[in-house]
């Protein structure tokens, strides 16, 4: 494969009337993906300013997808703005992009961004201008920039990752070569379009003829819809992240038997569980479960292993596998010098895929990005070290790192300790500052399994003697507090923010 | 029950607003997501020992505490 669009191009050359989009039901072929982009990109390139990227603006519909690639015909890198973003949120992304327009395939909310707007009544009627030609000369390639999606930002302004043509082609090589079958029939598309694990299952299927099978918000959000669906989909593949599966397993139908096509799990996004991964073994005995790791700025994922019975009787905390061909994963420390072997570093990304930096964001390029040995590099803050297997181990975020009394420990580890007391369901462990912002005392937030015990003492009591086997001494929280919840982020993580603030309060 | 119901939804939701207005609705409000609500369903079975068929849960029949509450009789 040279160029992905030409690729896309190629099979709607070869099979005009498969579909590659089915939206519950409403479904598109790839000849018209390729008919409907062709007219779009000609329409773009003779209104469009020649420079600088275009959002687009919409939910999972074919329409945007239609305009990703017309976008991309016409040269220009695209962003996908989801339709359920905050008012701020596309503001400030306009702001920082300076796009040369804003394609809005869903009204945009009443404000003036105060930049060319094409509304969704005029980009359809030209998806319909079927006279029209693509010309390949201008189609996005090499270094030229393919997409730009914005990192959340949970502080200060988000930023805007560059992911050219060849890190795409890069990821979609190394793709097709791990999971040669998996995308060449139906593949779940759950992802919104914003966040960029949906390309592991846009440009995989594409590129191979495959179908997308669309699972919109508003279906996953209603559990009889969500489950009433997903066996009409038929699918082949699924890829989510974690938490949603998790959602899927409270269905005891969520099993082989009643999805007997399912043959492949691949997660991304954030760390699979132990528990999550052996629930979904014994539901789907042959199917082939993936973990996957690696951020947007490396696009999408590098490493990959498959999590078999022998791996999960192996790893209480499962590996997230092998780095990828083309790219190599170092471990420095805190002076950029690698580790020795087995120990515990910064996990940094080098070559093929590694984005040139952010969008119009120097000094956060300059923070997180580097050249290793003559490539381009990415530090990614996450923690690894390798086993004897060559397998990466993760081990936990590196701005979760704290020094109690002159001991290095990482908060998720200690998680990981309590979680395996058998009378704690979930914990987290919260640093206590000291007016000289030192750690003082280390405080395990614990929602507890139903136990005998009359009071939070003799609990407390328990869980620390059960604790001293897994953990090292220094580790042991100072106090233990019972909560019924944990409060969880937005993606069902627990939220140590919040918990951070209850612990230390704003300051 | 009542009181076991609204205090699973309290530490849910970290909101007492849910024992003030027993008709507000918990998902327009955000105060519900879809990962919230798998919580609920494994509280109420362990705490309320009903189980939900999951298959058949319509947001529209479980969206304020008082429909839960119902939900919950009727299930037990």
């Amino acid at each position: 494969m040279q160029n992905i669009i030409e690729q896309i191009d190629q099979v709607a050359k070869t099979y005009p009337d498969r579909i590659c989009y089915d939206y519950l039901g409403s479904t598109h072929t790839y000849q018209e993906l390729k008919t409907k982009s062709d007219a779009l990109s000609n329409y773009l390139k003779q209104t469009l300013p020649k420079e600088g990227p275009v959002i687009v603006y919409g939910g999972q519909k074919f329409d945007v997808l239609v305009t990703f690639l017309a976008v991309v015909k016409a040269g220009h890198a695209y962003i996908p703005v989801d339709v359920n973003s905050s008012l701020d949120r596309l503001k400030v992304i306009a702001e920082i992009a300076k796009p040369a327009a804003c394609l809005a395939l869903e009204t945009l909310p009443e404000i003036d961004l105060d930049l060319l707007v094409m509304e969704q009544a005029a980009l359809k009627a030209q998806m319909n201008n079927t006279k029209a030609v693509a010309d390949v000369s201008t189609y996005v390639s090499n270094q030229d920039i393919f997409y730009i999606i914005f990192t959340s930002g949970t502080t200060g302004q988000p930023k805007g990752v560059q992911i050219s043509h060849d890190n795409l082609l890069s990821f979609i090589t190394w793709m097709n070569q791990t999971f040669p079958k998996a995308f060449s029939q139906t593949s779940l598309s759950q992802a919104p379009y914003s966040f960029d694990l949906s390309v592991m299952d846009l440009y995989p299927t594409l590129v191979n003829g495959g179908k997308l099978a669309v699972l919109p918000k508003d279906v996953t959000a209603n559990f009889k819809d969500l489950f009433s669906w997903l066996p009409q989909l038929k699918l082949n593949t699924w890829v989510s992240t974690p938490s949603f599966a998790d959602i899927c397993l409270i269905n005891p139908d969520f099993n082989a038997q009643k999805l007997p096509d399912l043959n492949y799990f691949l997660f991304c996004g954030e760390e699979l569980t132990h528990a999550t991964a052996q629930k979904l073994k014994t539901r789907f005995p042959s199917a082939k479960i993936y973990n996957t790791y690696g951020p947007t700025e490396a696009t999408v994922a590098v490493t990959q292993v498959e999590i078999t019975q022998d791996i999960l009787d192996a790893y209480p905390r499962l590996p997230i596998g092998i780095c990828k061909d083309d790219a190599q994963i170092v471990l420095l420390d805190d002076d950029g010098k690698d580790v020795a072997l087995g120990q515990t570093g910064e996990i940094v990304i080098v070559g093929g895929g590694v984005s040139k930096g952010y969008l119009n964001n120097p000094l956060k390029t300059r923070q997180t990005f580097l050249t290793y040995q003559g490539r381009p590099a990415y530090k990614t803050g996450d923690l690894g070290r390798f086993d004897a297997k060559g397998q990466l181990l993760y081990a936990g975020r590196k701005d979760f790192q704290i020094k109690l009394h002159g001991y290095r420990i990482e908060l998720e580890d200690v998680d990981q300790c309590l979680s395996r007391v058998s009378f704690v369901n979930k914990a987290a462990a919260v640093p206590k500052y000291d007016q000289n912002h030192k750690v003082s005392q280390l405080i395990a937030y614990v929602k507890a399994e139903n136990h005998h015990f009359t009071s939070n003492f003799q609990l407390t009591q328990a869980i620390k003697q059960e604790l001293k086997a897994v953990m090292m001494p220094y580790m042991m929280p100072n106090r233990f507090v019972y909560v019924d919840e944990l409060p969880l982020t937005p993606n069902g993580k627990v939220n140590r923010k919040l918990l951070l603030k209850e612990v230390n309060g704003d300051a | 029950m009542q009181t076991t119901i609204l205090d699973i939804l309290e530490d849910l939701t970290a909101s007492d607003e849910v024992r003030n207005n027993l008709d507000l609705n918990l998902f327009e409000t955000g105060l519900l997501d879809s990962m919230a609500t798998v919580q609920l369903l494994l509280e109420l079975q362990s705490q309320c020992g009903i189980e939900v068929p999951v298959s058949e849960f319509d947001r529209s029949a479980w969206d304020t505490p008082n429909k839960i509450i119902k939900q919950v009789e009727r299930l037990s």
